[in-house]
């Protein structure tokens, strides 16, 4: 059977380690995760633990592609999660992330994108948002690999 | 090899003067710095070279100390984002960098304030107070306000490259004191020398800022410090209002001034309308 070669967010892929070489099953993993809900359409910007946050705005593949996404990255962060290719109402995603901005007062806000071109709607949508609140706050971006590897990480200067 | 990593360069520089070469090669210009106590190891560190350069120039480094068998380098660090030669500024740095745009165009334009320099009249005079004006409440207060009061404050003000940064403002505003005092005495040879000693610290100053300073406490930030110190420079422009827009016009005015009718009485009569 031919891999579909359409879409490269749907393209298939089958990279499984031999002999299960990162051990990650033999090693427990604390949760850095402080707060729920974290969907980004249940979230609420009232909320007191994104008052002055460190966002971290990841689109949902992310946290299964990248094994140490606890520790390396959610720690001390307040999570919203989102699929810019799935999810509905996207409209209502802006609106979200601008009051996280300026009702929220959130202190920084990082992206966490998967390297589908599919993916990069999140960060531009985030950037809409960030562009358009009254108050700007630092937009960081980091682009994950399908084998969890991080390809970039910058700031978004707006 | 330890030994020397954990010396200040002037002095690996002083007893091995052909280091200074090799670090040159890789763009590090410590071999004249004046201060010159950065550890060798922190050098490397700083300039963000890649593992491979890390290594290449460690072994020049150590065949330099050590003539003859090769000696054990310590391994390359493996920073993220080393070796890449493009900088990117996190928000914060990157609205010092702006502001580095500004006093840079008044020091370019320090060769015509020295060419017209005039210190019989009172408009020439003027003139000389009102770039004074611009260093002083712009690259010192305004600048300065960020750089020194908040950005340097999240690390130890004993690393040595702070105390290298630290003693040129300090130099910096001995230059402008020193002009100043030639303005009241009209003694053209001292404003001359010092315009040109803050033109020649500045430009050196502010490229070992953009090109090494910053990137490298950019990279030792954490996200939330970025968020933060973006936050106080905010707080920071509202407190001075429009000292900014204000200065802009400032320079703006003076280049076309000097671009436009580079001669002594349209500076003069700029002053006077000014």
């Amino acid at each position: 059977m031919s891999n579909f070669e359409g879409c490269p967010g749907s393209k298939m892929h089958d990279f499984k380690k031999k002999d299960d070489q990162e051990n990650g099953l033999t090693i427990k993993v604390a949760s850095q995760l402080k707060h729920w809900p974290i969907q980004l359409h249940l979230v609420s910007p009232a909320a007191s633990y994104y008052q002055g946050a460190d966002v971290l705005l990841s689109a949902d593949c992310v946290a299964y592609a990248l094994g140490s996404l606890h520790s390396d990255y959610l720690k001390g962060k307040s999570l919203a999660i989102a699929c810019p290719k799935l999810d509905e109402s996207q409209n209502a995603y802006v609106e979200k992330i601008k009051s996280l901005v300026d009702d929220a007062k959130i202190n920084t806000l990082t992206v966490m994108i998967m390297q589908v071109p599919c993916c990069m709607g999140l960060l531009e949508l985030a950037k809409k948002a960030a562009a358009e609140a009254k108050r700007k706050v630092p937009v960081k971006y980091l682009v994950v690999g399908i084998q969890g590897e991080i390809l970039k990480d910058e700031w978004a200067i707006n | 090899m330890k030994e020397y990593l954990n010396k200040g360069i002037k002095e690996v520089v002083k007893q091995f003067p052909r280091i200074a070469d090799i670090l040159d090669e890789y763009q590090i210009g410590c071999g004249p710095c004046s201060v010159g106590t950065c550890l060798l190891k922190d050098i490397v560190n700083i300039h963000n070279l890649s593992p491979e350069d890390e290594q290449s120039l460690m072994a020049k480094i150590a065949e330099v100390i050590y003539p003859g068998p090769p000696v054990k380098i310590p391994e390359p660090a493996r920073r993220q984002g080393s070796g890449s030669r493009e900088i990117k500024y996190s928000p914060p740095m990157k609205k010092l960098v702006d502001e580095h745009v500004l006093i840079k165009k008044l020091v370019a334009l320090i060769p015509k304030l020295i060419e017209y320099l005039d210190l019989e009249s009172d408009q020439g005079r003027q003139l000389i107070l009102d770039s004074i004006d611009f260093i002083r409440s712009y690259a010192d207060k305004y600048h300065h306000a960020k750089e020194e009061d908040i950005l340097f404050k999240y690390f130890d003000p004993n690393l040595d490259i702070l105390k290298v940064m630290y003693e040129d403002h300090e130099t910096g505003r001995a230059h402008v004191r020193a002009i100043v005092a030639g303005v009241e005495k009209r003694d053209k040879s001292v404003v001359i020398e010092h315009l040109n000693g803050y033109q020649e610290l500045l430009s050196g100053h502010i490229k070992k800022e953009d090109e090494i300073l910053y990137p490298w406490l950019d990279r030792e930030l954490s996200t939330s410090q970025v968020g933060e110190m973006f936050s106080k420079f905010n707080e920071i422009d509202k407190q001075f209002g429009c000292t900014a827009k204000r200065y802009e016009e400032v320079i703006k005015k003076l280049e076309e001034r000097f671009k436009i009718e580079p001669s002594l009485s349209s500076m003069t009569s700029w002053v006077k309308s000014h």
